[in-house]
Order: C-alpha cells, then structure tokens, then sequence
C-alpha cells in the first residue's frame, strides 16, 4: 500500500517535471537559434565520423547594415569554403567552379535548422532537458532531440550556458549508437567584429548562378506512397545524374523530402536490370541505398536508418495508379 | 523490518551496499530470491529507475522474473546429480561470492552422501542446484548478450565501408576470405575460375561504388540548391 502511494508520488512528480524539462529544452533551443544569428563568434570544431576527424573553422560575426556574415573552412584536404554575405550564399568546392546562390540557408555540418525556428521540429521530435556537464571547459547543458517514432535519429546537443551556442552535438541511433560527433574545440564570442570578417566583408563573392528550374515541379510519373510523419516535399524535377562514368549520366526523377532538420533525397529511374539486390553504404549518420526491384531503379540518400530508406524505396508506384494522391503531391510541392 | 529491508534493497538497487561487508548483501539477496514481496519491491525500484532515468524499452515486459523462475523450475529436475564428486566439482567454479555462502552446504552434502546417498540428499542436492541454476542461465545469458554485441559491432563496421566518404574512387578491393577457403582439389582450373570471379567481383564493386557515390554528391548538391526553392 505503502509502495504504490509512493509509486504514484514517483510518478507524478516524473510527468511534471518531464514538461518542465521540455520547456526548458526548447527555451535552451531558442536561445541557440538566437545566439547562432546575432552574436559575433570565432570558433573550430571537427566532424568525427567514420573514424576520421575533419576540422572546420567557422567564423560569424553581423556586419555593416546589420548584414550577416559567415565562413565555414575545411581544414584537411582539398579546399572547401561556404561563404555568406547576407542572402547570398557561395560554396567553393574541389571538382567545380565556384558559384553563389541566393539563400537563407548554409548548408554545413551544423543542421541550418538550428538557427531557424525551432518549433518547426515539434511534429517528428521531443526534445528533453536532461542534465549538465563540462565540455571545452565549459558549463554545458546537455539536450536530446529524440525522434517520435523509430525512422528517425536521436540528436544530442551540449549547449553553452553563458552564450547559448553549441558545444557538441552527436548523432545517434535509438539503440545509443554514435554515429557521428561534432566536437567544438576553440570558442571565441567577441563585442567587435573580427578581422578576418571585417576584411571578407569587402571581398567580391563569385556570381550568383540563376537556378534554371529543370522541369520544377512537373508532373512526376512516379510516387512516393511512404514516407515517416513529418516528412514533406521541398522540391521534385527531373535531371541528369551525374555518374563517375562520362558516357553513364542518366536521367532521373528526383524528390527531395524534409522533415526540418534530416533531408532525404529520392531518385527513381527505369532499368535495363530487371532485378538488382539491395546496396547500400553509410557516411556517418548519412546513409546511401540503392536497389533495382521489376526494372525500376530506386536510390535514396538521406540522414535515416536503412530499414526507413529500404521501406522508402519499396513505396515507390507509379503515379498514375492513383491520381489523386498525385494532385496531393504536387500541391504540397508548391509551397 | 520490511521497511529496513525494502530500504536495502533500495540502495542495492542504486548499487550501493548498505554494509561494506559483502556477505550482508549476500544474505540479503538470499533473503529476497526466497521472498516474493522482496523480490517484487526489487523489481519495482529498478522499474521505477528506469522510469527516471528515461530508459524504458518500448513494451514492457513485467514478468520477465516469473517466465525465468518457471523454465528454471523445469530444468533443474533434469539436473539431478550421480555422484558428489561432480556437485563439489562443480562448486568450485561458482563466483566467490556464491563460493563462500555454498562451500557449507557442499561439504555438509558429502558428509551425508558418504552416510548414505539417499532421497534425503537427492532432495538437498536439487535445492541446492536450484539456485546454481539460476546462476548459470543468468551467466548464459550475459554471455550470449556479450556474443551480440560483439557481433553487433563487427557487423556495422562490415556492412558500412568509408570508401564512400572518398571522392577519388578506389582501385583495388580486398576480395572477401570466403574465396580463399576453398578445397584444394583442382587447385590450377579453380584458380582461374577464382581469378576471374574475383576481377568480376571487383568490378562489381566499382559499380557500386560508383552508383553510390553519384547518389550522395547528387544528394549533398541538391540539398544546396534546394534550399532557395522552398
């Protein structure tokens, strides 16, 4: 009797104190979000995955017309910069000429969700408050996005708690799996504006390339019937795919789903194979899968476990069996 | 008392020992496999814990103890020993702990089985194997658990090469053992035969590679350029 009054008091206070600690988390989120756009910051971290470790500086700082500027460095290798001046947005790469592009978002290893609007996140992830330790020597409290359902991962962020900016984020699976870690190993939070920034503020950024809309839009002859809640269409179109082949480009239909923070790409092309058994490969937590099923190719990449990618391409029919569900499609992708 | 017990147990479960001596806590754990109130207030604190701690699996399994108790109930019968020898044998492999709160019921048992090996000892015997049991199916199934783990991680780092992470497409592949046991009947004819599959296999994998390759540096591209498209 005793023992179950005290199981319910256990109980109870466990329920209260589990949306305290959501408010919390969000609150804690919120302020990284915040602190990402308008604090002027100097910082390395390196990308731990696949038993490599790859360096990044990253340097942030608001400029003259309240302009945001940014620069990611790879460190190791080949040069590869992402640069932004406000909504212009360049990617200097290896393999190809440099180009900008009007946008909001810098695609890097730091999730473009995170300087965005959180709540967005709310429909596929909880998040929970879960505790403090010490990271880079710092006080950090720790936060776990924790995917609502099995097809997605768990993502683990220790954030500062004087400035509110991220320390370490990992990447995990639901069984505890470290997939991959972002490690921050230098963090410099500064009133003035830095030099290097200062100086890239007058710098020429490479021309905007006009994003020609390869058939945007149109009406696909393929679907996809399943995807995890949350997931929605950014775009669909039909382009070249680019192979290590020179003679073996081949045309594709391509969608491109997001659920805010994870961005899985499908591709579906006919086959000369009638029949080709699953492949797939895994970069960290992005994994890679490739099958032929009744001469229909299916590739899909994105940041899921295999068993969501394989029952992705297995959705794949042709649309129009079910017209319907294609104007459904097509509607959402217009947004 | 329950309350002293039930708080002992407490801090067992939060892996504390309320003594620093060992065969307290023995004793107590004693207390609680033959009491089913203990054994379930046991049970509970670590559910509650897991509650806590957020560690709860997705289904619940409650009675896991009682399906445990029961399978062990039927095997112990079959366990039914010859001879002393092979008891006090076997005794000498169990943990220290269990060691030393059972070396006085096995030296009592041959005592009694040089008087006479009767039902009587048969009895004491069986009870005592009871708890061994126990034992033994609880170290099975760590081990097994270690066994999947293990294969676990070798299976992940089997099943997800690096190679894709390179941009620069690798050359030569290492062929899989499995192509080189193989019996040595005909070795000259299989050797070519092998050699072939293994170039074959190769290529194989180079059009793997590739096709996954073009798929993620597809992927990382368009997510680039999707972003203003929103």
């Amino acid at each position: 009797m005793k023992l179950s009054a005290f199981f319910l008091l256990l109980l109870s206070f466990n329920v209260s104190a589990t949306t305290a600690d959501t408010e919390s988390a969000k609150l804690s989120l919120e302020r990284l979000s915040i602190s990402l756009r308008q604090l002027n910051f100097s910082t390395s971290f390196v990308v731990v995955k696949n038993n490599q470790a790859e360096p990044y500086h990253w340097l942030h700082g608001i400029g003259e017309n309240e302009q945001e500027l940014e620069i990611f460095t790879r460190l190791n290798g080949p040069r590869l910069d992402v640069l932004r001046q406000g909504d212009v947005v360049s990617y200097i790469e290896p393999d190809q000429e440099p180009y900008s592009i009007i946008s909001r978002d810098v695609r890097s290893p730091i999730p473009t969700i995170f300087r965005g609007n959180i709540s967005e996140l709310e429909e596929s992830y909880r998040f929970i408050s879960v505790g403090r330790s010490r990271i880079l020597g710092r006080v950090a409290q720790l936060i776990r996005v924790v995917s609502k359902d099995k097809y997605r991962y768990n993502y683990w962020l220790w954030l500062d708690q004087k400035t509110g900016l991220l320390l370490k984020m990992a990447v995990l699976t639901r069984q505890g799996q470290l997939l991959e870690q972002i490690q921050f190993t230098h963090i410099e939070v500064d009133e003035q504006l830095s030099d290097n920034l200062e100086q890239f503020q007058l710098t020429e950024l490479p021309e905007v390339i006009e994003l020609t809309m390869q058939g945007q839009n149109k009406a696909l002859s393929w679907q996809v019937s399943w995807l995890p809640q949350g997931f929605t269409v950014v775009k669909s179109n039909q382009h070249k795919l680019n192979s290590h082949n020179r003679s073996g480009d081949k045309a594709v239909e391509f969608m491109l789903f997001s659920d805010g923070l994870v961005e899985v790409s499908v591709y579906v092309n006919l086959s000369q194979e009638e029949f080709r058994a699953p492949e797939y490969a895994s970069d960290g937590a992005t994994m890679v899968f490739n099958h032929v099923l009744q001469g229909i190719e299916v590739g899909v990449v994105g940041d899921i476990p295999l068993a969501t990618a394989k029952k992705i391409a297995e959705s794949i029919t042709p649309a129009s069996v079910d017209s319907a569900k294609t104007n459904d499609r097509n509607s959402k992708g217009e947004q | 008392m329950s309350e002293i017990k039930s708080e002992s147990i407490s801090s067992l479960v939060d892996n504390y020992s309320p003594s620093t001596d060992d065969s307290i806590s023995a004793h107590l754990v004693d207390n609680m496999l033959k009491d089913e109130d203990l054994s379930s207030t046991w049970q509970n604190y670590h559910l509650i814990g897991d509650v806590l701690r957020d560690e709860v699996p997705q289904s619940l399994q409650l009675d896991l103890s009682e399906t445990i108790s029961a399978a062990i109930a039927q095997e112990a019968t079959i366990l039914s020993p010859n001879s002393s020898m092979q008891t006090s044998g076997k005794n000498n492999h169990l943990p220290t702990q269990e060691n030393a709160a059972i070396s006085n019921n096995s030296s009592e048992q041959q005592t009694n089985s040089v008087v006479d090996a009767t039902n009587r000892f048969k009895a004491k015997v069986s009870s005592l194997i009871k708890p061994m049991g126990q034992v033994a199916i609880a170290a099975s199934a760590a081990a097994l658990m270690i066994v999947g783990v293990q294969n676990n991680v070798t299976d992940n780092s089997s099943i997800t090469p690096s190679q894709v992470v390179q941009t620069v497409p690798l050359t030569g592949y290492a062929n899989p053992v499995s192509f080189n046991v193989q019996s040595s009947q005909s070795q000259q004819s299989k050797q070519q035969t092998q050699q072939a599959m293994n170039e074959q296999l190769a290529s194989d994998r180079v059009a793997q590679q590739r096709r996954l390759q073009a798929l993620l540096k597809d992927h990382n591209q368009q997510v680039k350029l999707g972003s203003n498209i929103k």
